[in-house]
């Protein structure tokens, strides 16, 4: 997929990574970490370089249910790590998003490691955080072709610095994963999810604000406007008459469910009629986390794609200033707090009028979906501020000083 | 104590007089302490078995004072050790002779309450029930709850990590932690993430969280509020072994159940916290849970009789559910006065703070009743359950001869353990100078080379807080060098496709 590969080295078990590392080093060739390669068309495109192929680092090391604690190596597939610990009825909390809907891969791809190393939570973020919040340990080698440490396999653990929090969102640039432990949770008994119909994005935000900062315990909330339902899709036969539908998921034992539903509802009279959805909800939120609206295989499909993260009651407000500014087409999740955004095809994805707005309202944005010439030519993921940068760079250059892993693909090279 | 610490630097200490003058000139006023009887208060942390006069102590008010400070310390070749309330119970706050103790004592302020986003902007300063109680009149609260709570500055909090025992089902310190204003040793001041759920770039605010205060002084932090749940309620739950407690203990969580708190004690706990607070414990059991279930009233309701159920189907002794609210916070007073409790039936007592896989507890707990014999020093076991985090408490009397030595040594031996059962030395209380020397236990010098490497990125003289955490300390370029063999790297052969 990606041009700039000269050859692939297969690795077969941990110890052989630690060897290519060395061996990159020597030939100062740059090696490009992957999985299962469903996010390969993330990020800055690569400079020229060996693909190191984890996906053999396939096994399950260890899994206790009743320890919370499931430890693979980096290369597990994600499918299979979900299944058996669906079979014991636990989940990862943070909702990993499923990329292939909106990078059009193939479905069902993926590994634990590229999970980690991408980051991206689903809805549930705002009550049981992200893959930072769930990675306990990890074994990677750095980029001085050194196999450590990090963290533990126990759910609580201060000893030394938490180097996993780096690991975790660092796209492969830090060092190369070969085994993670990650805590695992029970699966909530029963979900539901209320719908609120027609609200623009500033009701919606403060519907979605009100739900969240209410005792109800709401594990998602999200809005959709009208213009990302036009589409189809499981959220599109819900809103029926596309009016825009703002969705918050209840979930835990049926009981406490229902008292929920009935005490959120009341509490949001002012926003319209209330509808309940039990059955059909896990596919409404699968939809949401998969940005199922912006669908590569849809209307939108040749649009590019922005995350943008930001305060969560800003979200409303910010989108609506956005929409109108760019042409884009948005849908909001995390109560108002990650905004995706779908351009109409640019030759820099419209990136410096998304971004004039952000730095007031603090947020940022990342372009997850565009061509490689696009992403060439803009800053992929948000650059930061002087001070800022100058510390991430230092502290890249502690784990891989000669640049050795994933090169450039978070920070895009300014020339030599 | 036989704790080494960094060589004092002579040439320092003999400019102490000048470089006073100077701090007083950054930090004007009182901010400047040098006086002995003073410095006192700060002559130690929480481990008041370790004391230390600093040079001066410095108590900044604002972000611009701290980085003139960080400044001229950077310039001048100074040490600097930073300071919140001075609680910690690994000796992270504990001074160095030649160097500044910076307290953030006077950073006092709660910034913003800002309802909407369900944060609070603060000052390091600020304890962590004042953060609850600034928002509790609309139903909010700060959710990890260190035992110091009334005590312990929210600065400190993030620099150790700090826990409670709500955080099995609310999170560590880490968790509830959005962003932060930091200087680092050169002064300069950076803002790291904000009132958005996660910031670009490098995860710096989790790097940052539990640090020790190493990488570089906090002076605001952004921490996440909840609304309090609806309703709590705990069961009291008497076993006749300890085997037994951890059994209901590991059924609970694999019926998919994550209790607000989940807490043992062992016989000598439960004894000591009886005899303290007459909570109306079982005094004939070996083990003791409180498990508290929190939420909307019905899930509440339910929930107890699930684990109701478990309880019984594990043999329990005693099973007692609280009815009422007075009742729940007797259950919990025992647990939470276990400390104090501990030390009036001890002249001294030492608090570890190791973390196990929750099945190696009967194991661990073995082994810590073997070693107590060979030490011939009685322990005290609280245990947050819920997470495998294990508070030995070693009872000595540091009058007596070696006694206190001896219990370093047994402390040390049951942290060594914690990590051959596959855990780690400390939960929650963090590393300081108390397990500095342990650390090569868990971490290999590789492992502790790439903490130190990540250190140098953000201390590269390592002026800040030398001492704690690491057994030894390098210097940033030795670390940074890539170990190259015949001026050529190995250049194996590996399978291609
Ligand atoms: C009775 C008792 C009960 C306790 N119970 C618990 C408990 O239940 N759970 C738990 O986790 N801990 C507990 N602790 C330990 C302690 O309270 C925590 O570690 C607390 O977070 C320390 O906060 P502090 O403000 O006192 O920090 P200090 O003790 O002053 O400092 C601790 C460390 O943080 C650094 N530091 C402090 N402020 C800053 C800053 N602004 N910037 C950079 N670095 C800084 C210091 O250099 C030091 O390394 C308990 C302590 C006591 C005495």
């Amino acid at each position: 997929m990606t041009m700039s590969v000269v050859e692939t080295l297969k690795i077969h078990d941990a110890a052989e990574v630690e060897e290519a590392v060395k061996a990159a080093l020597a030939a100062d060739t740059p090696l490009e970490i992957v999985g299962h390669g469903t996010k390969r068309a993330i990020g800055q495109p690569l400079a020229p370089c060996r693909a190191l192929d984890l996906s053999a680092l396939d096994a399950v090391r260890d899994y206790e249910p009743s320890e919370l604690v499931l430890t693979v190596q980096a290369g597990a597939p994600l499918a299979d790590v979900t299944s058996l610990i669906d079979s014991k009825n636990q989940e990862f909390a943070f909702e990993p998003m499923d990329t292939s809907v909106l990078l059009g891969t193939a479905p069902g791809r993926g590994t634990v490691g590229g999970m980690i190393a991408s980051a991206f939570a689903g809805p549930r973020r705002i009550k049981a955080g992200a893959v930072r919040d769930h990675l306990l340990g990890a074994t990677a080698v750095s980029g001085f072709g050194e196999t450590f440490k990090a963290g533990g396999k126990v759910v609580k653990n201060v000893t030394g610095y938490d180097l996993c929090k780096l690991i975790a969102g660092s796209w492969g640039t830090l060092a190369v994963m070969t085994e993670a432990t990650i805590k695992v949770m029970p699966k909530a008994e029963s979900e539901a999810t209320l719908v609120l119909h027609g609200l623009d994005a500033l009701t919606a935000n403060r519907a979605m604000t009100l739900a969240l900062g209410s005792p109800f315990d709401v594990s998602a909330a999200a809005h959709v406007p009208a213009s990302a339902l036009s589409h189809g899709g499981v959220l599109a036969e819900l809103d029926g008459g596309r009016r825009g539908l703002t969705l918050l998921r209840l979930e835990g034992i049926g009981a406490s469910v229902a008292h929920r539903v009935g005490s959120l509802t009341s509490a949001l009279q002012g926003f319209g009629g209330v509808d309940v959805v039990g059955e059909e909800s896990r596919r409404l939120w699968a939809a949401i986390r998969d940005v199922a609206p912006f669908s590569a295989a849809g209307p939108l499909g040749a649009w590019a794609v922005w995350r943008i993260v930001c305060p969560p009651a800003a979200g409303g407000e910010l989108g609506q200033a956005l929409a109108r500014e760019t042409g884009g087409d948005l849908m909001y999740d995390w109560g108002g707090g990650l905004i995706w955004l779908a351009m109409p095809p640019a030759s820099d994805a419209g990136a410096g009028r998304v971004r004039a707005r952000l730095d007031a309202v603090g947020a940022h944005a990342s372009l997850i979906r565009a061509g490689e010439d696009v992403r060439a030519a803009v800053d992929v993921f948000q650059p930061q501020g002087a001070g800022l940068a100058a510390l991430s760079d230092r502290l890249k250059r502690s784990f891989d000083p000669r640049d050795i892993l994933n090169r450039s693909r978070l920070v895009r090279s300014v020339g030599p | 104590m036989s704790l080494k610490m960094p060589e004092p630097d002579r040439a320092v200490l003999d400019r102490r007089t000048a470089i006073i003058a100077d701090l007083r000139r950054i930090v004007p006023g009182e901010g400047v302490i040098d006086s002995a009887a003073e410095m006192r208060p700060y002559e130690s942390d929480g481990v008041t078995a370790y004391r230390q006069p600093p040079m001066v102590v410095v108590l900044p008010e604002t972000t611009a004072q701290v980085a003139g400070v960080l400044r001229y310390c950077h310039d001048n070749g100074i040490k600097v050790v930073p300071r919140g309330s001075g609680t910690s119970l690994s000796g992270g706050a504990l001074p160095l002779a030649d160097g500044v103790l910076l307290g953030l004592g006077k950073f006092k302020r709660i910034r913003e309450i800002d309802f909407d986003n369900r944060v609070v902007v603060t000052e390091p300063g600020v304890t962590n029930l004042a953060i609850s109680q600034a928002v509790a009149h609309a139903g909010f609260y700060y959710a990890p709850d260190p035992s110091s709570q009334i005590a312990c500055s929210i600065g400190g909090n993030v620099a150790e990590n700090s826990g409670g025992v709500h955080c099995l089902k609310y999170g560590m310190t880490t968790n509830n932690i959005l962003g932060c204003e930091i200087v680092l040793m050169t002064g300069e001041v950076l803002r790291v993430g904000g009132k958005a759920a996660e910031a670009a770039g490098y995860d710096l605010m989790g790097v940052i969280t539990g640090s020790e205060g190493l990488l570089g002084v906090i002076t605001e932090v952004t921490v996440r509020i909840l609304q309090k749940p609806e309703t709590a309620r705990a069961l009291m739950v008497g076993f006749g072994s300890v085997e037994a407690a951890g059994e209901c203990v590991a059924r609970i969580i694999a019926a998919g159940i994550i209790p607000g708190g989940m807490e043992m004690m062992d016989k000598p706990a439960i004894h000591a916290a009886e005899a303290f607070v007459h909570a109306g414990y079982p005094l004939d059991v070996e083990a003791l849970l409180i498990i508290e279930l929190d939420g909307p009233g019905v899930e509440v309701d339910e929930l107890i009789d699930r684990v109701e159920a478990i309880a019984k189907g594990c043999g329990q002794a005693t099973l007692q559910i609280s009815t009422s609210e007075p009742e729940r916070l007797l259950f919990w007073a025992g647990r939470k006065a276990a400390f104090p409790a501990v030390g009036r039936i001890s002249p001294d007592y030492l608090c570890m703070d190791g973390t196990i896989p929750r099945g190696k507890l009967p194991e661990a707990l073995a082994r810590i009743r073997s070693l107590s014999e060979k030490y011939g020093l009685r322990v005290a076991n609280v245990f947050h359950a819920g997470d495998g985090n294990l508070h030995p408490l070693i009872l000595y009397d540091a009058n007596k001869e070696g006694e206190m030595d001896k219990a370093e040594a047994f402390g040390a031996d049951i942290l060594r353990a914690c990590v051959e059962l596959g855990g780690v030395l400390t939960g929650e209380h963090g590393v300081g100078v108390e397990k500095r020397d342990l650390m090569g236990d868990m971490f290999s010098e590789i492992d502790l080379n790439q903490q130190q490497r990540v250190k140098c990125a953000f201390d590269a003289k390592g002026l800040l807080n030398p001492g704690k955490v690491f057994p030894t300390l390098h210097r940033c370029a030795e670390l940074g060098r890539m170990h190259v063999h015949g001026g050529n790297l190995a250049f194996p052969e590996l399978p291609r496709f």
